[in-house]
Formats: structure tokens, sequence, C-alpha cells
């Protein structure tokens, strides 16, 4: 039951998250907005680790340096995320939104791209994909 | 209309990306360190876009509120829900729950056009439209488990990457 309720909440905060940035671009801009979340965001993780000390050093090192940057996607996804909330509203941003991570998560998952475990896809996957497009359609016309 | 669409699509193949980067990086760090690494990222490159695209203009902070500061801060939620769902959870079942909330807050959001946002009025069409996503959701995540593919000889895991 505890698992179900920080999940319902974690989900409330993505959809809040990007509710506030648009909230927030109207009045500073979209760059400003995403540059200021950003911050915010990251001096309140930097105190939780000082407290919690999680790091290991030299697991940095280990990672490939490309996977390093992932972070800096989220500059381009606040402004895309942003503009389209702006433009076709939040129900339409958000489904569409998932329909392409899940997608390409499917595909990566499939190839088994960025060493990732290869998985087998099967008839369910497929069917809930074109499921979720057909609601996309359903919630526009 | 079609910019909106499409985006969204940009946007959600980032967020794949981003998630499968940030997982790499979390099996050799912790969370904490993988979360603060990951915003510290995203801060320096929005303040680089925002210094290309507008200049002198990304310090001018008209109509700033004191609560904007404190928007980041909702991320990090995220992080701890996340976290500690997935732990309780397992990922198949805690990420179906994350994807339903997430679309049904959306539709909360529209309809009742909290924070000054352009209000889409409520209509059955959209809560029909939510439901069969959230249906398509349940159906990938959780119909049929996806096994990892097995080495036929070894019968242990492929491992990705592994060119033949």
């Amino acid at each position: 039951m505890k698992g179900i309720i920080f999940a319902f909440i974690g989900g409330a905060c993505i959809t809040l998250q990007g509710v506030a940035n648009a909230r927030i671009s109207q009045d500073i801009g979209t760059w400003q907005a995403a540059t200021i979340t950003q911050f915010t965001g990251f001096v309140m993780a930097l105190m939780i680790l000082l407290f919690v000390r999680d790091a290991k050093k030299q697991g940095f090192k280990q990672v490939k340096p490309l996977y390093l940057f992932g972070g800096a996607l989220a500059a381009f996804v606040i402004f895309s995320e942003v503009t389209a909330i702006q433009d076709i509203g939040v129900t339409l941003t958000i489904s569409a939104l998932l329909i392409a991570q899940l997608c390409l998560t499917f595909l990566i998952d499939i190839k088994g791209w960025f060493g990732v475990m290869k998985q087998k896809m099967r008839l369910p996957q497929f069917i809930g994909i074109g499921m979720m497009i057909a609601g996309v359609v359903i919630l526009k016309f | 209309m079609l910019i909106g669409l499409i985006l969204a699509l940009i946007a959600g193949s980032l967020v794949s990306l981003q998630n499968i980067f940030n997982t790499k990086v979390n099996e050799h760090t912790g969370s904490w360190s993988t979360t603060t690494l990951v915003l510290g990222m995203g801060f320096i490159a929005s303040l680089l876009m925002g210094l290309i695209m507008e200049g002198k203009n990304m310090f001018t902070l008209q109509h700033m509120q004191p609560w904007y500061w404190f928007s980041g801060m909702i991320g990090v939620g995220v992080v701890i829900c996340l976290v500690q769902a997935t732990r309780l959870l397992g990922p198949t079942y805690a990420i179906s729950i994350v994807l339903t909330s997430q679309l049904g807050f959306a539709l909360l959001w529209d309809s009742l056009g909290w924070l000054g946002l352009t209000k889409v009025a409520f209509s059955f069409n959209q809560l029909i439209g939510v439901l069969v996503i959230v249906g398509g959701i349940l159906v990938f995540k959780l119909g049929g488990a996806r096994e990892p593919q097995r080495d036929s000889t070894t019968g242990k895991p492929q491992q990705a990457l592994n060119l033949k």
C-alpha cells in the first residue's frame, strides 16, 4: 500500500512539475524557468547528498562519459514540454509524451541499444501501444 | 496544434533516453549522487541554451514570484517517491501506477485550469481517451512478462551489444 501511495504521488509530482514550469515560463521565459527550477532542485539534492553520503566517488569513473551527460537532455525536455502544454494543453501533452517515451524505450529494449538487456516483445506490448495511440485519437476527436 | 504534438513526442523520446542514461549512472553510484548530477547537468544546459537564445535577457526576471524558486524541489519529491515505490513494488508495477497517476492529474489540471493555465473543458471524450490510454499502459506493462532473451546454449540471459 505504501508503495502504491509513493507511486501515485510521484506521478502527480511529475505532472505538477510540467504544469509549474509552464506557469513560470509565462512570466519569466522558458529557458529562465528551466534554469531556475533545475538550479533549486540541484541545490536541494546536493544538500540531501551531503546528508546521506551515498556517493561512491569511484563510481562515476566507471560510467561511460556519455551517460553522465544525460541530465543535460532535461533542458530540451522542459523546453519542449512547456511549449507543448501552452499549445495543446496538459492532457494531450502528457499522453503524447508517454507514448513517445514508451515506444522509444520499447525499441531500445528490442534492439538492446546502449547495452541494455535485450528483451523479447510479445503481443501485449503491441496491443498496449495500439490502445495508447487510440486513446489519444479519442482524446482529440 | 501540430507543433505542440511534435514537441511533446520529442520530449517523450528524450525522457526515454535520459532514463536509460540515468539508470547507467545509478548502477555505479547512489540515487542521490545520480539525482544531484542529473539536476546539475540540466541546470548548466538550460543556462547555456538560455544564454545562446536570449543573451543578456536571460537575467531579466520580470514578474518573478517567490514560489518560483521553490518549484525545483518538486523534482526532488519525484525522485524520493519513485525510488521508494520501485523498492516496494518493483519497477513494473511502480511505473504502471506512476504513468496512470501522471495522466489522471493531467486531466484534473486541464479541467480545473489551476495555476492560470488555459482551462481545457472536461469532456466525456477526454475521460474515455485517458481511460483507453491507461488501459494500454496496463496491457503494455502487465500483460505477459517480457523476459530477457536467453542464450539457447548456456541458458543465461544474453548480454545486449553482443554483436552477433
